[in-house]
């Protein structure tokens, strides 16, 4: 089967939540497509529902109303297992604390996603290698997340977000916990997976300097989509930082 | 259980001395204590259940030996063959038996001298349960003996006449036991036996005692000019060193006289191994309990870090840190103490039965959970409180103030 | 498999957490498994070697009543029995009343015979079998009661009963060693010896224990013995040796309720126990589940993991407790045995490690299972806010 030309299509998309009998709606009449190896940053005020956005898209949150379409399937049609098996093949994740298991290291961390699939253990070990020599670490991969810096626990994090060579790359405030420099290297790293890789990206953040990196700005107001901007002076992509693929 | 606590005084002393004068207030550690519920609810239950344990065992040991206190009387006294220490395993001929009931220091009341040569033998009665048989003790005794035995009253039918081959049961038995009831027969020494009355020991080893007319007894089991015992009962107390001396001295007699409360109190340290038994459980459960009330408070250190780091930056000294959760802890298990020794007075009064080693019959007592008991308990607790929370509090007091600033 | 090392090293985030709950399963399970396998040893100790072939005839009112000696020509006649040999409780004591053995009179001409498989009696030499048929004073006792005493072959000892009010200076004149330590924990003795000494012993015996021939008869003499003696002046019961021994046992009192009674206590307790330890394990790393369902782990997935994680620490803490049980049972035994004779066969029986074992599974389960399920549904983005 040919790979959609779409990674991302919302029809009409809408998510509320309920306090008691009282209807909270956080998305409203969403309409989006984001097509494949697109690099999307959704921006907006708190509360504007940019986070319950990408959720839904990352197929962990289920949408009240509307019909979305992730990486070529449509995602209200799944259970919450095929929805798990599907993120496991199609959805990186990168996470603002990063998120990496205190008791594994860092090579077990980014083996994680593959132990959901049949791999063998040296195939697991060759995709492992090749996705931390990409974000530079090979010489950390037997360090614990305690024994790294914030910048190399989210290098390790983006490792694990690719490991699986998934369609879709999400990412929510990946750049909030860290300083300017790590934060820099983080969205350069970002910037080669969605060049050289082909990776699509959508991206929460209210960081502007971040949001810079992605092609377009989709601005979210209210719960709704206010507009989607085009970013045309994005900063020239660097080497990756020590070298790497 | 309190001798224990003696060693700790002086801490103890000093957490009182810090609880009431450099105070972190106790409201603190009660309210702290109800905010991780569940830590708390599983430590109190398991705290509660060995204490329970605790309670419970020692109630039963307490038990037997009650119904064996319950037994004596201090103006009483008993009569054996030397060296025979039962009733059972001794013999007393009617001659000697004679001589003792003429002896000038025997009570007497409205009917004769209060004075009874008892024979003892034994029966093997069928469970009502029909899980098998015990041996029970039946006693041969006159309207004298029943009169002496003042924990002994008549409920149901009445006493046994001579002659008649008849039988009263207590009613303790009546459950324990099938075919024992009022109207009911027992076969033994050959002859059917007719059961005219039931009483109720109150507690004392009579209760576990079959009661027939002692010359009827005697006939059926060909014990002419042989009986069991011999018991009187004294004008007073005053006269019981006196009376025994005399029976020790007359070398006619070869018998032994002991008083009621020490023949028995002989007898009772039947309990000792169930007691011992107990004491043993309950320190392996303690262990267990103490690492489990440490996790509780381990945890609720951890949980507390910024705020313990808060109290230090205030101006609390490590000292009242350590204090206030070392009473933390306390409130903790003691809570545990009072559930559990509340817990049980469930058991208290089941009855139950063991056959005694040293007279090899069944012998019904009741689970007596008596305050002090469960005082016991509740001070053991208090005890599973200072060692599970000591090392906790510890480590709470070397908290750096610091830590005031993290989240 | 490849999920091992994760449940292993999630188990030992929080060493001292871990370690505290496993002490305290293991204390407990140690405890359950010392006191199931006390009811264990006793209930075996109701069968011995030669015991399923032998009847107990004895009072039918008491078995601490005596019967005539003469009985023994009716069972004398009868074709279905082997042999047998008399006896009688002596309740004798060496040295100090605390000293308690036990010790009997028997029949020195068949009681060997009678009790060939307990006392081994193919192992005896036959000089001393011939010396403790001779000699009227002669004793024979059991290696382990004869190690506890220093008693070697030909000591004089003196045995006082307060039953009988006597004193019996008896030569040893055979040391036997038995299939167990608790058949060698007993001494016999010539019965004329308390028959000459008793007066009211003359011509009376305790019981009788009967060897059947065959074991299928048993039930059909039991029933031909008591019917012989229906009417006699004292009649009696007769009954299989095991049914005697399980009476012997039921007189110590109705410890089986009062062990299974605590053993319930104490599971409620480690179950508490454990459950906390595994939910305070399980809600601190709400945002890890989250994370690892976001991966794309499945909830039933988590849920195993978790699962294996419950039952990982319960097998933990019961394995400890078994194998402390095991060290001590050794302890209890040579401890015990100089108390109790029977208790000089303590093992931990395989009914315990049975029962241990589902102790163990029922624990890891049933302490798990609510919190796991409950993380392992949580909405994912609930996780991933709870940073």
């Amino acid at each position: 089967m040919a790979a959609p030309e779409v990674t991302v299509r919302l029809k009409g998309l809408a998510k509320s939540y309920w306090r008691g009998s009282l209807e909270i709606p956080v998305l409203t009449g969403i309409d989006l497509e984001i097509p494949k190896g697109g690099y999307y940053a959704l921006m907006g005020p708190s509360g504007s529902g940019k986070t319950t956005l990408l959720n839904l898209i990352a197929g962990i949150d289920r949408p009240t109303g509307g019909e979305l379409e992730v990486c070529g399937h449509a995602l209200n049609a799944l259970d919450d297992d095929e929805l798990a098996g599907w993120r496991s093949r199609n959805v990186g994740f990168i996470f603002q604390n990063y998120n990496l298991i205190p008791v594994l290291d860092a090579f077990e961390n980014v083996e994680l996603p593959l132990l959901l699939s049949d791999m063998s253990r040296g195939e697991r070990r060759d995709r492992v290698e090749r996705a931390l020599r990409l974000v530079n670490l090979t010489d950390r991969m037997r360090n614990y997340p305690r024994q790294l810096s914030g910048g190399q626990e989210q290098r390790v994090a983006i490792a694990r977000a690719i490991v699986h060579d998934p369609e879709l790359l999400v990412a929510d405030e990946p750049t909030g916990a860290l300083d300017a420099r790590n934060a820099e290297e983080a969205l350069v790293l970002l910037e080669h997976l969605n060049q050289e890789l082909g990776k699509t990206i959508v991206l929460v953040t209210h960081d502007p300097k971040a949001a810079q990196h992605a092609r377009f700005q989709i601005h979210l107001e209210k719960g709704v989509l206010d507009r989607t901007i085009e970013v045309h002076d994005r900063p020239g992509l660097p080497r990756i930082p020590g070298g790497g693929a | 259980m309190t001798v224990f606590l003696l060693p700790l005084a002086p801490y103890l002393l000093w957490l009182v001395y810090a609880a009431l004068f450099h105070p972190v207030p106790l409201a603190y550690n009660w309210r702290s204590i109800w905010v991780r519920k569940a830590g708390t609810l599983s430590t109190v239950g398991a705290i509660a259940i060995v204490v329970m344990i605790f309670v419970v065992v020692l109630s039963m040991a307490q038990g037997v030996s009650r119904a064996y206190v319950k037994s004596g009387r201090d103006d009483q006294v008993i009569v054996l063959r030397q060296n025979a220490r039962v009733e059972m395993m001794s013999s007393v001929t009617l001659a000697q038996a004679r001589l003792i009931s003429t002896h000038p220091l025997v009570a007497r009341d409205a009917y004769g001298p209060l004075f009874t040569e008892d024979i003892i033998v034994s029966k093997q009665l069928p469970l009502a349960d029909g899980t098998g048989s015990l041996t029970v003790t039946v006693r041969g005794t006159t309207l004298a003996g029943a009169r002496m035995r003042s924990q002994v009253s008549l409920t149901a039918g009445r006493w046994f006449r001579p002659g008649l081959s008849e039988a009263v049961v207590p009613q303790s038995m009546q459950r324990r036991y099938r075919g024992v009831e009022l109207g009911g027969t027992i076969t033994m020494g050959g002859r059917t036996w007719a059961v005219v009355g039931v009483f109720d020991g109150s507690g004392s080893v009579y209760d576990s005692e079959i009661w027939t007319e002692v010359a009827d007894l005697r006939q059926a089991y060909k014990r002419y000019g042989m009986d069991s015992s011999v018991a009187v009962r004294l004008r007073s107390p005053e006269d019981v060193p006196a009376f025994v001396r005399d029976m020790e001295k007359d070398v006619r007699l070869k018998l032994e006289a002991k008083p009621e409360p020490t023949y028995f109190a002989e007898l009772g340290d039947a309990g000792k191994p169930m007691q011992v038994l107990g004491q043993i459980i309950t320190a392996i459960l303690t262990v267990g309990a103490v690492f489990a009330a440490m996790n509780t408070m381990y945890a609720a250190v951890a949980g507390r870090t910024s705020e313990i780091g808060t109290l230090r930056a205030i101006g609390f000294r490590r000292r009242e840190i350590l204090a206030s959760f070392q009473w933390e802890a306390i409130l903790l298990t003691t809570l545990g103490g009072i559930l559990g020794a509340a817990l049980s007075l469930l058991f208290n009064g089941i009855k139950s039965g063991g056959v005694n080693m040293k007279t090899w019959s069944d012998v019904g007592y009741a689970f007596a959970v008596t305050p002090g008991l469960m005082a016991e308990g509740v001070v053991f607790s208090i005890l599973m409180g200072i060692a599970g929370g000591f090392l906790p509090a510890w480590r709470a007091s070397r908290i750096p103030v610091t830590e005031a600033m993290r989240g | 498999m490849k999920f091992l090392s994760l449940v292993l090293r999630s188990l030992f985030r929080s060493k001292r957490r871990t370690v505290l709950t496993v002490l305290s399963l293991a204390v407990s399970v140690f405890l359950i498994a010392l006191l199931q396998s006390l009811l264990g040893t006793m209930d075996s100790l109701t069968v011995s070697g030669g015991s399923g072939t032998r009847l107990v005839v004895q009072d039918k009112a008491s078995f601490t009543n005596v019967i005539p000696q003469s009985y023994a020509n009716f069972l004398r006649s009868q074709p279905e029995i082997e042999n047998f040999t008399a006896f009688q409780w002596f309740g004798g004591e060496y040295q100090d009343p605390r000293n308690f053995f036990a010790n009997f009179a028997v029949e020195p001409e068949t009681y060997l015979d009678v009790y060939r498989e307990e006392c081994n009696l193919p192992s005896i030499p036959p000089g001393q079998v011939r010396d403790f048929k001779r000699d009227g004073n002669a004793c024979i006792v059991g290696q382990e009661l004869a190690d506890r005493f220093g008693w070697k072959l030909g000591d004089v000892v003196p045995l006082r009963s307060s039953i009988f009010n006597i004193t019996l200076r008896l030569n040893v004149r055979i040391i036997f060693k038995g299939k167990r330590k608790s058949d060698e924990m007993y001494l016999a003795f010539n019965i004329r010896q308390l028959q000459e000494a008793v007066p009211w012993m003359k011509g009376r015996v305790g019981a009788f224990t009967v060897r059947a021939r065959n074991a299928a008869d048993i039930p059909r003499l039991c029933d031909r013995i008591d019917r012989n003696f229906a009417n006699s002046a004292q009649e009696t019961l007769s009954i299989t040796e095991n049914a005697f021994n399980l009476n012997m046992m039921k007189m110590l009192g109705d410890y089986s309720t009062m062990v299974h009674s605590i053993t319930g206590a104490v599971l409620m307790a480690i179950l508490i126990v454990t459950a906390n330890t595994m939910a305070m394990a399980i809600r601190e790393r709400t945002t890890q589940i989250s994370t690892m369902r976001a991966l794309g782990f499945r909830s039933s997935q988590i849920l195993s993991l978790l699962m294996a994680e419950g039952l990982l620490l319960s097998l933990m803490g019961s394995g400890l407790g078994i194998v402390m049980a095991i060290l001590a049972a050794d302890v209890a035994a040579k401890v015990g045995g100089s108390i109790l004779p029977w208790m000089a066969d303590f093992i931990i029986t395989g009914e315990t490690l049975l029962l241990c074992v589902l102790i163990t599974l029922a624990l890891g389960l049933l302490s798990t299972f609510a919190p796991a399920y409950r993380a392992s549904r949580r909405p994912i983005t609930d996780g991933l806010r709870a940073l």
